[in-house]
């Protein structure tokens, strides 16, 4: 009976505890939310306008050249903390199936803790790794893993470039995703307006593919963000829930056995009753 | 003037979204500005000012790099970053002038270099733009 008090009271404080977890996380993921909406009108601009360049001028340039895959990056990115569901693994795990058939490991930029712990451990070549950026990623830090990413495919360290990060669905579902960045691609625009690029449509197209890249990095990252709170959220929902219905069956069974425990009193004291009258 | 739509993009926002008269920019080849009626445009710009004039007065901006697009009924700019002058915090671009000299200094490479050294302009461009207030 006293293990069974114990448990309840352990069950109870583990509740409070994700509780306290799911508030938090719904919390965030409101802001998260619009955030991620908010980087979504400049990433559609600049695709907008990358295709508009690349739309009938048949661009040739280093970015959209496509070479022999000899060598890939990965940018993955991924939670810096646990207790999020499978939102961590299934990114991860995407992003380890996706190179199975591959002779080589790819080279990994991995943002987010979670991400740089797996790959380190298994002994992938890290070009860069970041941990505890996605709350408050800033435009110029996405810039800077872009660059690296973009000077790794314009020396030829690497021959293709792909993201994989985790899709915000809804706040009840979330996806992961990869994406490949470079070489580019662009649709072709149907209604498109003559335009004077300064100094030429090459040069334009080169100066936006790093800001692009950037911009897709930044949207993967804040939308990915958005997602991790989402399944932490579920999650602890889940995990309250349980608790719930532990604390039920508990009580259940602890009720039950203080029954009992009466019983055999009152049997005890009346039988003893019995005997002496 | 006649006034024309100009909208101003960041990735983390859209910055300004309203009428001006005049916008100045600075590109990659060089300071370029836009009236309403400018033929369809579009040019990568640098680490500069920006100015665009509202109800006849000119409010200046740091940009950190992007692109601008003029197109019949309006005109886009992307930037990376996007701050008017009256709201940069001038220390804050000291010290991170200062952060990124002393990067610089201690670069083991040269991609570490180039990082310090785009930081640097970038901090010192806002220093720049800030001086013009007061």
């Amino acid at each position: 009976m006293k293990a069974i008090k114990r448990r309840i009271k352990s069950v109870g404080s583990t509740k409070q505890i994700t509780k306290a977890m799911q508030l938090v996380a719904s919390s965030k993921l409101r802001k998260a939310k619009v955030r991620a909406e908010q980087a979504r009108p400049y990433f559609n601009e600049l695709y907008r306008t990358m295709c508009e360049i690349a739309s009938g001028k048949n661009i040739q340039t280093v970015f959209t050249e496509k070479r022999e895959v000899k060598h890939k990056l990965f940018i993955v990115v991924a939670g810096d903390r646990g207790l999020a569901g499978g939102y961590n693994s299934n990114v991860l795990k995407m992003a380890a199936a996706a190179h199975k058939d591959d002779a080589e490991k790819p080279k990994i930029i991995a943002i987010g803790r979670k991400a740089v712990e797996y790959f380190a451990k298994r002994g992938y070549d890290m070009a860069a790794s970041y941990a505890n950026i996605a709350e408050n990623i800033k435009p110029n830090t996405a810039q800077d893993i872009a660059n690296i990413a973009v000077n790794m495919f314009t020396s030829g360290e690497v021959d293709e470039v792909d993201v994989f990060y985790t899709m915000f669905v809804s706040s009840m579902s979330q996806q992961p995703q990869s994406m490949s960045v470079l070489p580019m691609s662009t649709t072709e625009l149907e209604d498109t307006v003559e335009m004077d690029y300064d100094p030429s449509p090459e040069a334009v197209f080169n100066r936006i593919v790093p800001r692009f890249t950037a911009s897709l990095i930044q949207c993967a990252v804040v939308e990915s963000y958005a997602s991790e709170q989402g399944a932490r959220r579920t999650a602890m929902e889940n995990a309250t829930d349980n608790a719930d219905a532990m604390t039920e069956s508990l009580s259940l069974l602890y009720n039950r056995a203080r029954q009992a425990s009466i019983t055999t009193e009152i049997i005890d004291i009346v039988s003893g009753a019995s005997a002496q009258g | 003037m006649t006034p024309f739509k100009l909208q101003i993009i960041t990735p983390e926002k859209t910055f300004f979204d309203g009428e001006v008269e005049q916008v100045i920019a600075r590109t990659t080849v060089g300071d370029v500005g836009i009236l309403k009626g400018h033929e369809p445009y579009c040019a990568a710009l640098g680490v500069g000012q920006m100015r665009v004039m509202v109800n006849g007065e000119f409010r200046r901006a740091a940009t950190s790099g992007g692109i601008i697009k003029v197109l019949k009924d309006r005109t886009t700019i992307l930037v990376q970053t996007c701050e008017w002058a009256e709201d940069i915090d001038v220390t804050r671009a000291n010290a991170a002038k200062e952060a990124a000299e002393a990067r610089k200094k201690s670069a083991a490479d040269d991609k570490e270099l180039a990082l310090a050294e785009a930081k640097l302009q970038r901090a010192l461009n806002r220093i720049d733009t800030a001086s013009f207030i007061k």
